[in-house]
């Protein structure tokens, strides 16, 4: 049982950092490697907060995710003012996780550098992460549902189209890469509580790229490829412990294969909706002849 | 010869002037000292070979491109400095040449974007769905399908842009335009590819939105009856290498020798061209 | 005023190293407008070969070094066979391009890890020593990694200036349509390119790996000079020289004065604030794309 649960929680956290990548790389088309960074930086805040400060669980939660959420103007603001430019934001993401990873390295005394933070009581527990990612899933819904969500969507598709239909570019980026980052810092802080500690190890290059690597699988412009992936991702490996040594490389040839041959991935363009809902209900468990009569009944 | 039709109007109502526009790249003068001014309501046509620098003149006035030199006043206000989304939300919309729609976006989801490129409701708003936000998105999809109507593309609402046919997607990318609510429309080469009938029906269509919504529009255009047409009542420019060869009415653009030596040693160039290619 | 010039020097040297790995981003961006993340992975995979070619053939290192710019060119070609290729001629969003090239590199560096193991290697070379230039000692190695980086930059520059292959390159970088349009071969053009930055990514792991050491994630470095190549203005090759030695020179002053623990987290904090007063990097030109 302890290890299902787990696997839940630790699947429940990386479907909330994957949203969180899934809004600014799947839904606003800026490339990101280095969400991890993003996930330090709610982490430690939230173990702080709640270690030293006594702050309720709930709402240092929220506060890593603002945190989180700050931090990242520290390269949004810089790089998407150069226009045009998605490799300058790629770059810089990579760069400020990795600026992260070293100043909690090298920082003894609050946080404990290579040591890691220590003395968090286990407060992630299969039902607050449940609920988390069940609310995470509902305020994505209604963020790339909305008319901010579908600038979004217009600047992912062609950027020089939507700056010249009056969409504010930097202001429109700037918001997804706040709600993406905070997505990140409060997964964060949930590994934190369940891991009773946080080591700077936790967040290095390869938890960004399993991180892209749930939504280029789960699809871009959806929401529910990348929360299926993003779970199998974390069960699939610890069923198969063999598959670890290979997990990278398999992912990186997956990325190759399917940019070339599926680059929607595996939902891509799937709104995640009742329609959608109601559509794959009808292909799994409507009887063959039912179907055949709505085919019909259509007709 | 312009200037009796500019001595008729009111310096303070201009529309949109570009005082002494000059733009280069590298070593090329793009755009050359050009000059042009505008009335609320005006519809004119902008002609010239191809490179002549007329798509640039409008990648000017959205600010895309900066000048090297010259102004640009919309509605009395320097337009030199911001960004081409805040000339959007000024009242300037435009097309493109070649059809830049958002191409996984359905024909109505595009129109809309016209419509909320700046968020009817805050961001928390947004996240909890109160009311007044679904009231504004429902206000939001009955604009975007009467503008749908207008451009006779209701019945593709739902059909993914890049799926549509090439003369659909220019009226498209025109009622996209029109969501941002402009008073100026820059139409670069509206019926670019299309056959005369299209071209007919294209007519029928700018004048009828030009009368409707009381746009002023300058349009790029190659097809010689279209700009004839829409423009008898008004002028056209003629760019050349730049710079400004000629502006009058249709009949006198198309009797000035200048004008006509320029498209003939234009046309004189493409047969060298396609012979050189066929080689 | 000793320690100063000392940091400089070895700040050119390791400006070097990031020049030859800054110039192949930029090549392939100056062409095709995105930048290869595979880089890293081809620096790694150089460095592997030439420390095999050393250590298990004995082979003398001149040979070693042809050798592993051999296989990395292979590599790189390969790359853009299978990985880049058919998105270039579908024209696929540059989303597209940076993820494909992000597996590439992410299952190569991980397959050198499975084959070799992750632990840190010395390269085997023998140390040659300093030498002393007035007050201030000189590592040989250094000077050597700065003329070899120097002198393949120069024989690029002959390349792309004064053949006929350069030019068309060179063409193609301001308009991939029309140069094809004109009689270049693009799939020609692509192998070249991708030929130039096997070498690149070679001689510059090979260094490197003399400098510090050879272990698979070793082309993380490459994040600097990508930074470099931001910070002179990407897609040009001279910016490219000059974001690397400006890079280099200053964060070694850092390492030197300060602390060598903030070395990186300066280049990072320069990336940002240069972004911030140059938009498009120091020598960079601001939008391109042709409406
Ligand atoms: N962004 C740019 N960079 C360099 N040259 C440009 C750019 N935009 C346009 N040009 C050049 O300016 C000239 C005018 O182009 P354009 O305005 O597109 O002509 P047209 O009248 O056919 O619309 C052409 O020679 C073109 O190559
Ligand atoms: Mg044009």
């Amino acid at each position: 049982m302890g290890y299902l649960n787990a696997i839940i929680i630790l699947g429940g956290i990386n479907i909330i950092a994957a949203l969180g990548v899934a809004i600014i790389t799947g839904y606003t088309g800026l490339f990101t490697i280095g969400h991890a960074g993003f996930m330090a930086l709610g982490g430690y805040a939230c173990a702080i907060l709640v270690t030293t400060f006594h702050v309720p669980f709930a709402i240092a939660l929220i506060i890593g995710g603002l945190f989180a959420g700050l931090c990242s103007f520290i390269i949004g603001v810089p790089a998407f003012r150069s226009q045009l430019r998605g490799d300058y934001f790629a770059i810089a993401t990579l760069g400020l996780s990795e600026a992260i990873r070293l100043i909690l390295n090298t920082t003894y005394k609050v946080v404990g550098g290579a040591f890691g933070f220590m003395g968090m009581s286990n407060l992630t527990t299969v039902p607050v992460v449940v609920i988390a990612v069940i609310l995470a899933l509902f305020f994505a819904h209604m963020f790339v549902t909305s008319q901010y969500g579908k600038n979004c969507i217009a600047i992912s598709q062609d950027e020089v189209a939507a700056q010249m239909m009056g969409v504010n570019l930097l202001r429109t980026k700037l918001i997804a890469l706040f709600i993406s980052a905070f997505y990140a810092g409060v997964a964060g802080g949930l590994m934190g509580f369940y891991m009773a500690y946080l080591s700077p190890s936790f967040f290095t290059i390869t938890r960004s790229s399993d991180l892209l690597a749930a939504v280029v699988f789960g699809g871009i412009q959806s929401l529910i490829g990348p929360t299926i992936t993003a779970f199998v991702l974390v069960a699939v490996p610890e069923l198969l412990r063999v598959f670890s040594e290979w997990r990278l490389i398999v992912y990186g040839l997956l990325f190759v294969i399917i940019m070339l041959f599926r680059p929607q991935g595996l939902l891509g363009y799937v709104e995640m909706n009742f329609a959608f809902a109601r559509r794959w209900w009808n292909a799994v468990f409507t009887p063959h002849q039912a179907k055949q009569g709505t085919i019909k009944g259509d007709q | 010869m312009s200037d009796s039709i500019f001595a008729m109007k009111n310096v303070s109502s201009e529309e949109i002037s570009l005082k002494n526009l000059s733009v280069q790249f590298g070593g090329v003068r793009a755009v050359d000292n050009f000059s042009m001014t505008l009335y609320p309501g005006e519809l004119v046509g902008l002609i010239g070979p191809n490179g002549a620098g007329k798509t640039t003149v409008f990648n000017l006035i959205t600010n895309y491109i900066k000048p090297t030199s010259g102004e640009i006043f919309f509605m009395g206000k320097s337009l030199l400095g911001k960004s081409p989304d805040e000339i959007c939300r000024m009242g300037i919309s435009r097309t493109f040449q070649n059809i830049r729609l958002f191409p996984q976006m359905t024909a109505y989801e595009n129109v809309e974007l016209g419509l909320h490129n700046v968020p009817h409701y805050s961001l928390l708003e947004a996240f909890v769905r109160t009311p007044r936000a679904r009231r504004a998105e429902a206000e939001t999809r009955k604009r975007a399908l009467e503008l749908l109507e207008m451009v006779n593309l209701k019945d593709f609402a739902g059909e993914r842009a890049s799926s549509l046919p090439y003369g659909l997607q220019r009226r498209l990318e025109l009622a996209r335009a029109m969501a941002t609510s402009p008073t100026l429309l820059l139409l670069d080469e509206p019926a670019a590819g299309m056959n005369e009938d299209e071209c007919n029906e294209l007519v029928k269509l700018i004048r009828q939105i030009h009368e409707h919504m009381k746009y002023t529009i300058i349009m790029i255009e190659h097809h010689m009856n279209v700009v004839m047409e829409l423009c008898k009542n008004s002028r056209i420019y003629v760019l050349n290498l730049g710079s400004l060869l000629a502006v009058g009415s249709p009949k006198e653009i198309q009797t000035n020798p200048q004008v006509i030596k320029a498209y003939l040693g234009e046309r004189k160039h493409a047969r060298y061209n396609s012979n050189a290619g066929s080689q | 005023m000793d320690l100063f010039l000392q940091q400089v020097v070895s700040g050119i040297s390791i400006g070097a190293i990031y020049s030859l790995l800054a110039v192949g981003y930029a090549l392939v961006y100056s062409v095709y407008n995105f930048t290869n993340w595979a880089f890293d992975a081809f620096m790694a995979f150089g460095a592997f070969m030439a420390f095999y070619a050393i250590s298990s053939f004995f082979l003398p290192f001149w040979v070693a070094a042809i050798i592993s710019i051999l296989l990395a060119i292979g590599m790189a070609v390969s790359t853009e066979k299978l990985a880049y290729r058919s998105l270039r001629l579908r024209k696929a969003p540059r989303l597209f391009m940076m993820i494909s090239a992000m597996g590439a590199n992410l299952a190569i560096v991980n397959l050198l890890n499975l084959f070799f193991g992750g632990q840190f290697r010395r390269f085997p070379v023998e140390n040659i020593g300093t030498f002393s230039m007035g007050q201030v000692s000189v590592g040989r190695m250094d000077v050597l990694a700065g003329i070899i980086s120097f002198g393949v930059l120069g024989l690029l520059w002959v390349f792309l200036y004064r053949t006929k292959p350069g030019l068309g390159i060179r063409a193609s970088s301001i308009d991939i349509l029309t140069a094809s349009l004109m009689g270049i071969n693009n799939d020609a053009v692509a192998f070249i390119i991708f030929a130039v930055t096997g070498v690149l990514s070679s001689v510059a792991g090979i260094f490197y790996g003399i400098k510090y050491a050879v272990y698979p994630t070793m082309g993380i470095v490459t994040i600097k000079a990508m930074i470099a190549s931001i910070v002179g203005g990407l897609g040009s090759l001279p910016a490219a020289v000059v974001g690397s030695m400006l890079l280099g020179i200053l964060e070694t002053l850092v390492a030197g004065y300060i602390s060598s623990t903030y070395r990186d987290l300066f280049s990072f904090l320069f990336l940002v604030i240069i972004l911030l007063f140059f938009p498009n990097g120091l020598m960079g030109k601001s939008s391109d794309e042709k409406l």
